[in-house]
């Protein structure tokens, strides 16, 4: 009895496997049906992207207010807060953003998205674990959705970055995608590692994370608008 | 250092004033920063407020500090942005970095620092109005419509991307208040539909980046819509002018032919036709009148005062034994069915089954009576006999007997007809007490068959008062009592019994004895009277002299036909009308036709055999020797006779 028993459950198993096959694969081809399958333009990519990114800071936006709203925290920790992507140099005013370039944009671009992958995980983390607050419940699904997109939003850019490439727009001189993970900033990354975060920091978090989603954003808007002049810039 | 040099001379100032007691000086309020506006994240402005100066001069100065620096800069512009403000140009302006900014107030006694605000540039964006707001009227087909263009501001640079702005605008009518609004999203044109003809309209546009404020609105653009005439009125119009079109043409046939619709919709009202009704006085709303010539003089008898008197009369008929009243039961009677479908003279409302004012029964044409289910009516009979026999007062048993025992021997009149029953409350006294009126008035006599004339049959009738029997009761016993012993004097009271027994199977035996043979059923049959003997007995016999015809029977008394009921006179006589004999016609079918006129309506229902298929009640005119008596009669409100009225 144990032999049929174990012969059915591995018979069960094989077919699980066996069937989860051609699921993946059909996953991974969308227009499998003979039509002619059309790839997004660039201007589509870049339209989906910012949305994205739009989204992206929206939500972080959200966050930082109920944040504010509910702790009240000292306007001192401003201006002694360092976020840890101080050590990422981002173009500070247009003419800087300007003088950039399209490569060097993206590969910031690409930068700023690395950097946070991680520290949003840990703060979602840190959300949920945290029983204290009641809201904690209610923001860590936010922080949750902003890390996915962040992640979402990271690949799309590469996307990007890629189809660019393809169309001759940027150079190949691009070093920065082989690597996306090595540049986030050790410094402060530690005090993340840490995975011990009280409301605080969480706030501080929100704060930097509100303003790179903005830069983020922008940048990628004076791509757009530098790499596909039209109507909507 | 910048701040070591100017506090110097704030330090002589302070010794100087030290000395001017006299006037009432202090130093400066706190100032307090209001607002920092960029129109373009190019280049921002900060505005304060200044506080009280203490009497004494004062000035102001700004002074910030960027994010993680330390060093502490002052305003580099205080006068392009105007009074009180501080405009910090491109160069000076560094967005997404934290700004923490102070205004101090100095004067000679001493200076006040107002709280920082910490100001990031890219939150504080708050753009310029819209430039070159255009509005125009486009034609379509639909109507015209107004297309709104405008421009960003001069200074935004939405160019190359660096700001974003979504737009709004508001139009309104002139000298309405509320603004209508529209959201324009990223585009720099608008449609505006659903305009008034003629209308002068207000148009405004005002701008925001996607994370900032709103600008002001733009001046606004006047744009006057030209006269049109919307194409949904004209639709309108036509449509009204086309169903007043045919709202008259209705109007004008509904005119013509006013009197058929008049009598489709309101049907003629039956009026009474009760002779005597004066529809006159109806009118005028006089009952009493109306009543009073209705009312026969001779009745009520006002000689009695004796309640009794409108006791029915037992009035019984017997029929010699030789010969046998054959009388049928109706079959339709057990069945209930007393309407009188012979009267299609009259649409007069109150028509019962007992239609006859006479004091003959007509009865409902439904049912006919089949030969074969004579016997079942016989079995039937006895039954209800029976039962009879339960309602009759012991006054009357003896008659009854006389009635009841000989079931072969006698028949027994037929037909009450059920429509009696709503009648109201028989009671089964039917002698000592009066009935009531209304009791008195329900009697008919139904008809019956009667046995061939060749013998003098007399029907027994037993004639009870308030026939009011169930529906089920089919019997009624025409009769007049045969002895009243208690009271000889009193007027017999006048029972009329409808004995719808009807024993067929003696019938059946008579008929043979006799060879004839009496079709089954026929719905009306009429009972003459034949002689009244010197027992008070009225001896009826059939009516076949007078206008039944059977089939293959005739006639065969054709003594005078005295089928009818004049009256009753004042010495309780029961006056008989003689009636002139129709002639009768023979038929092989099997259709009778009995007339039988009716005194009061004039109608004649003719009977339909029980072999035949239908009744069919047809008023034909009989020969009329018939006169109207009805003066002399006491009508019922329902048509019937009352055969209280007839005495003996």
């Amino acid at each position: 009895v144990r032999q049929k028993f174990y012969s059915t459950v591995w018979v069960a198993v094989l077919a699980l496997v066996y069937l989860d096959f051609p699921i993946r694969v059909g996953t991974a081809a969308i227009c499998a049906h003979g039509q002619e399958c059309h790839a997004p333009s660039l201007a589509d990519l870049f339209d989906r992207v910012i949305q994205q990114s739009s989204r992206v800071h929206g939500i972080s936006s959200e966050l930082h207010s109920d944040y504010e709203q509910y702790f009240f925290p000292s306007k001192n920790h401003i201006g002694k807060r360092k976020c840890h992507t101080y050590s990422i140099l981002t173009p500070a005013d247009k003419e800087n953003a300007q003088r950039l370039g399209r490569e060097e944009l993206t590969e910031v671009i690409l930068r700023l998205l690395g950097a946070w992958g991680d520290p949003l995980s840990q703060l979602h983390r840190s959300m949920t674990q945290d029983q204290n607050q009641d809201f904690n419940h209610y923001s860590s699904n936010k922080a949750l959705e902003m890390s996915d997109m962040v992640h979402e939003l990271r690949s799309g850019v590469t996307k990007v970055a890629e189809k660019m490439k393809l169309l001759g727009v940027i150079s190949n001189a691009l070093g920065y995608m082989s690597s996306p993970e090595s540049l986030a900033p050790s410094s402060v990354s530690s005090s993340y590692e840490r995975g011990d975060f009280n409301s605080i920091d969480h706030h501080d978090l929100l704060y930097c994370f509100r303003r790179d989603s903005n830069k983020v954003k922008n940048y990628l808007r004076i791509l757009k608008c530098t790499t596909l002049p039209e109507l909507d810039c | 250092m910048r701040r070591a040099v100017g506090s110097v001379p704030l330090l002589l100032m302070l010794f100087f004033i030290g000395h001017a007691k006299e006037t009432r000086y202090s130093p400066p309020g706190k100032p307090k920063l209001t607002s920092c506006r960029s129109p373009e994240k190019e280049t921002f402005t900060c505005w304060w407020e200044p506080g009280s100066d203490g009497g004494l001069p004062t000035t102001y100065a700004l002074y910030y500090r960027k994010e993680n620096s330390d060093a502490v800069y002052e305003c580099p512009d205080y006068h392009t942005a105007g009074e009180n403000s501080c405009f910090f140009n491109k160069n000076d302006t560094s967005i997404w970095v934290n700004y923490n900014i102070t205004v101090v107030a100095t004067n000679a006694l001493g200076s006040n620092f107002s709280d920082p605000v910490d100001v990031d540039v890219v939150y504080i964006v708050q753009p310029h109005t819209p430039e070159n707001v255009t509005v125009t009227v486009m034609e379509d087909k639909d109507g015209p419509f107004l297309r709104v263009s405008w421009e960003p501001p001069r200074k935004a640079d939405t160019r190359s991307g660096w700001i974003t702005l979504i737009y709004e605008l508001r139009v309104k009518l002139e000298g309405e208040e509320e603004w209508e609004e529209h959201r324009a999203g990223q585009q720099k044109m608008f449609n505006i539909f659903s305009l008034r003809s003629g209308g002068m309209y207000l148009v405004q546009v005002r701008c925001k980046p996607d994370h900032g404020f709103w600008s002001e609105w733009s001046s606004t653009t006047y744009i006057k819509v030209p006269d049109y005439f919307p194409r949904e009125t004209s639709v309108w119009i036509l449509i009204a002018v086309f169903s007043a079109f045919i709202f008259f043409i209705l109007t004008w046939i509904l005119n013509l032919k006013s009197n058929s619709v008049k009598h489709c919709l309101l049907p003629p009202v039956p009026g009474p036709k009760i002779k005597g009704f004066d529809k006159q006085l109806l009118k005028n709303g006089r009952s009493e009148e109306v009543f009073s010539a209705l009312v026969v003089p001779g009745f009520p008898p006002t000689t009695s005062s004796d309640c009794e008197d409108l006791l029915v009369e037992y009035l019984e008929v017997y029929t010699p034994e030789e010969q046998e009243l054959i009388l049928e039961e109706g079959k339709d009677l057990q069945e209930g069915c007393l309407k009188s479908k012979g009267s299609p003279s009259d649409s007069d409302s109150g028509r019962g089954s007992c239609d006859s004012h006479t004091l003959l029964m007509e009865k409902c044409g439904e049912g006919e009576g089949k030969e074969e289910k004579h016997q079942e009516r016989a079995q039937k009979g006895k039954r209800q006999q029976k039962h009879q026999t339960g309602w009759e007062e012991g006054d009357v048993s003896h008659t009854r007997e006389d009635v009841l025992s000989p079931d072969m021997s006698e028949g027994r009149v037929k037909t009450w007809p059920s429509v009696f029953s709503p009648l109201p409350q028989y009671s089964s006294r039917p002698l000592d007490h009066q009935g009531s009126l209304e009791t008195a008035r329900q009697l008919c006599l139904s008809d019956s068959l009667f046995p061939p004339p060749s013998t003098s049959s007399h029907l027994s009738y037993n004639a009870k008062e308030g026939l009011a029997l169930g529906s089920g009761q089919q019997e009624f016993y025409l009769g007049k009592k045969q002895t009243h012993p208690s009271n000889p004097q009193s007027q017999p009271r006048w029972h009329l019994q409808a004995h719808s027994d009807f024993n067929i199977s003696s019938m059946d035996r008579k008929q043979a004895a006799s060879g004839l043979q009496l079709p089954g059923f026929r719905s009306t049959e009429y009972v003459e009277v034949q002689r009244v003997n010197q027992e008070d007995m009225v001896i009826l016999q059939p009516l076949f002299s007078s206008s039944c015809q059977r089939d293959g029977h005739l006639q065969i008394g054709q003594g005078e036909d005295y089928s009818k009921v004049k009256g009753v006179d004042s010495g309780n006589m029961l006056l008989l009308q003689r009636e002139v004999e129709v002639k009768r016609e023979e038929e092989d079918g099997d259709r009778y036709s009995c007339d039988i006129q009716d005194r009061v309506t004039e109608s004649c229902y003719t009977t339909s055999t029980a072999a035949s298929s239908q009744v069919t009640g047809k008023p034909t005119s009989c020969a009329g020797t018939a006169m109207p008596v009805q003066e002399e009669m006491v009508l019922a409100a329902n048509g019937y006779v009352d055969a209280a009225t007839m005495l003996l």
